[in-house]
């Protein structure tokens, strides 16, 4: 964990409202480059709302965010992908039918130009694939020619983090319910590629309710209740009876 | 930390599963022949019947071409046959009452296609008006433009340049209608494969909040593909009044079933992500080979519409029941017919025969003097 003094991401005094309801209410978040962040809560907490404030999805009713000291102005979710940040859904987004490589360039295709019409580089495409499966994320697919329905949920989940840690830019990561649908082994799968990531010096936030997960792969935990930041621990520090504590209100409602 | 407990390739399934499209149709053109082999091989089998067959698959060519995308991104288009008409009909009247030359109404002929394509695109993506319902209303709307305009006449005697698109020949080579198939589903291949077109279609009816997830314009592509089966509709349109060498406003009637029949025969899927533009190009093969050894049979001409129904049927039963991922606990048809579910069918079908037989005994007895029905 390399812990800069300025954070890669401060986001300060998020509010956000929708019409009478309070989703957020003043929440402030730390996330620093080569580190992982645990988000937990209850339903209704506030986790999504916070992710999706970050992610551009929504603007907040008040707050500030920042990357490395400088003030981000986000109105769109491609705003935040121009920044450097991407999430990675918990139904991530993939089209069955259309192969890993078709998957991971779905979007943003690389093309050649042929007599003058733009025609998919497909060669290039799958070959670009393969190497970021295997360079940045160690991955190896059992083909890379077989429809992505036709893979292993932890294999999935990659060619879902490959799409977005290919653009050599991306600075965060945020990662939605990522072992939700999954069974043991692809859930350990999917940490590796988790701290995969990471060591590449990458910001990445996790959303789990799984509190195994969480203790498994973060650094850092982030607890979330009722709209507002209740606390934010050191994993190393903490077990999950203290955590879960704090995410019902106990020890705080103790303390005060 | 490479992961080397994973098995690397493919199984012998996915082998399969790429040449499936192929193999449905191909399996049913053999046996097709195998059957004409039987009952009429000196009628079926000769250079100028597989002439007459390869300008009927010609002509629906364009279309199964452009329809394998409609399909691939979940869609359907009813209005192609209503399409084709009134754009046949509107170049008629360009080149017969005000003199264009052919080029020019042939032109437009394809380009009026694309505009009811693009009429179409945008009321299933703007107004979010079901594929179906909407271009079945489509359907009705643009038959009735060609009604209006040409009232009951028929249009006939086009130019020779016309004529040759829909029947002309290169001598020693093709026909001109099979080389303009021909080089519409190889365009359609490329489509498919190589341009984000046929990429976003398959992304689009595979998962379509993935699609939009992702970056992919839906609505604007789902538009260009109903544009593109537009613009083949009315090449359609052009190829028919050249062969016919007359159109007139109740042409084309069943243009839409043929194609859907075709495209599906071909392994494209209508749940959308998947297709086949060679599967496509075989069952129109197929479909043209069945209709004309019904011709070659003196089967009458409206049992065609049975058999391209019961081919659509049995396909996309055929292909559901391939791509069924589990099938534990099926017992074969004879077991299907002993649960409780469908032994209350069963019954109901039973009771549905026993009334209908009673029907017409009951009318038999109770029947009085005939009348000729023509």
């Amino acid at each position: 964990m390399t812990q800069s003094s300025v954070p890669l991401i401060s986001m300060r005094g998020i509010t956000k409202r929708f019409g009478g309801v309070t989703a957020l209410e003043g929440v402030d978040l730390d996330l620093h480059a080569g580190e992982v962040l645990a988000i937990v809560g209850d339903n209704g907490a506030g986790k999504s709302t916070l992710i999706k404030v970050l992610t551009g999805v929504l603007r907040p009713t008040e707050g500030t965010i920042a990357m490395n000291g400088e003030a981000l102005v986000m109105n769109s979710h491609s705003d935040a992908i121009s920044h450097g940040i991407d999430a990675v859904y918990q139904t991530l987004a993939l089209a069955d039918h259309l192969t890993p490589a078709a998957n991971m360039f779905l979007g943003s295709e690389l093309t050649r130009n042929v007599l003058g019409f733009e025609f998919l580089d497909n060669k290039r495409m799958r070959s670009e694939a393969e190497r970021t499966l295997q360079e940045r994320l160690g991955v190896t697919l059992r083909s890379m020619d077989v429809p992505t329905d036709s893979l292993s949920g932890g294999q999935r989940q990659a060619i879902a983090i490959a799409r977005a840690v290919y653009h050599s830019d991306l600075k965060v990561l945020v990662m939605d319910e990522p072992t939700a649908a999954l069974g043991p082994r692809e859930t350990a799968r999917t940490l590796k590629l988790i701290e995969a990531v990471r060591e590449q010096g990458l910001g990445v936030i996790v959303i789990s309710h799984s509190l195994d997960d969480v203790f498994a792969v973060s650094d850092r935990i982030q607890i979330m209740r009722r709209g507002r930041r209740a606390d934010v621990v050191k994993t190393s520090e903490s077990n999950s009876t203290q955590v879960l504590g704090i995410m019902v209100g106990a020890s705080t409602e103790q303390a005060s | 930390m490479n992961d080397t407990t994973v098995e690397r390739g493919l199984n012998a399934r996915e082998k399969l599963d790429k040449y499936l499209a192929l193999l449905g149709p191909m399996a049913m053109i053999a046996a097709l022949l195998l059957l004409m082999l039987m009952l009429e091989p000196a009628r079926y089998f000769r250079v100028s019947n597989f002439d007459i067959i390869l300008k009927d698959a010609a002509l629906y060519m364009p279309m199964a071409m452009a329809m394998t995308l409609v399909i691939t991104t979940r869609g359907i288009d009813l209005s192609i046959g209503s399409v084709a008409a009134l754009t046949a009909i509107i170049m008629g009247y360009m080149v017969k009452s005000y003199g264009f030359p052919w080029w020019v109404a042939v032109s437009m002929a394809i380009s009026l296609g694309a505009l009811c394509g693009l009429i179409n695109g945008l009321i299933i993506t703007k107004l979010r008006v079901p594929d179906l319902i909407g271009t079945l209303a489509m359907d009705l709307a643009y038959r009735g433009f060609a009604l209006v305009l040409a009232k009951g006449v028929v249009l006939s005697r086009f130019p020779e340049e016309i004529v040759a698109i829909g029947r002309g020949s290169i001598p020693g080579f093709l026909p001109i209608p099979v080389v303009i198939g021909l080089v519409t589903i190889v365009a359609g291949y490329i489509i498919y494969t190589r341009t984000r077109l046929g990429r976003y279609a398959i992304a689009i009816g595979s998962n379509p909040e993935a699609a939009e997830l992702t970056g992919v314009p839906v609505n604007r592509y789902k538009v260009y593909v109903y544009v593109l089966m537009g613009a083949m509709a009315g090449l359609a349109g052009v190829m028919l009044a050249g062969k016919l060498n007359a159109i007139q406003a109740t042409s084309a009637p069943f243009f839409n079933l043929h194609v859907i029949a075709a495209v599906v025969v071909g392994g494209t899927s209508l749940f959308g992500g998947r297709g086949s533009m060679i599967g496509s190009l075989a069952g129109v093969l197929l479909l043209a080979m069945m209709i004309n050894a019904l011709v070659t049979l003196r089967i009458e001409f409206f049992w065609q519409s049975v058999a391209s129904g019961a081919v659509i049927i049995f396909s996309v039963a055929f292909y559901t029941w391939i791509q069924m991922k589990d099938r534990d606990g099926q017992g074969g048809f004879m077991a299907a017919l002993k649960t409780p579910e469908n032994k209350h069918l069963g019954r109901f079908l039973l009771i549905m025969a026993v009334i209908i037989g009673a029907l017409f005994i009951l009318g038999w007895l109770l029947a009085g003097e005939t009348t000729a029905v023509r």
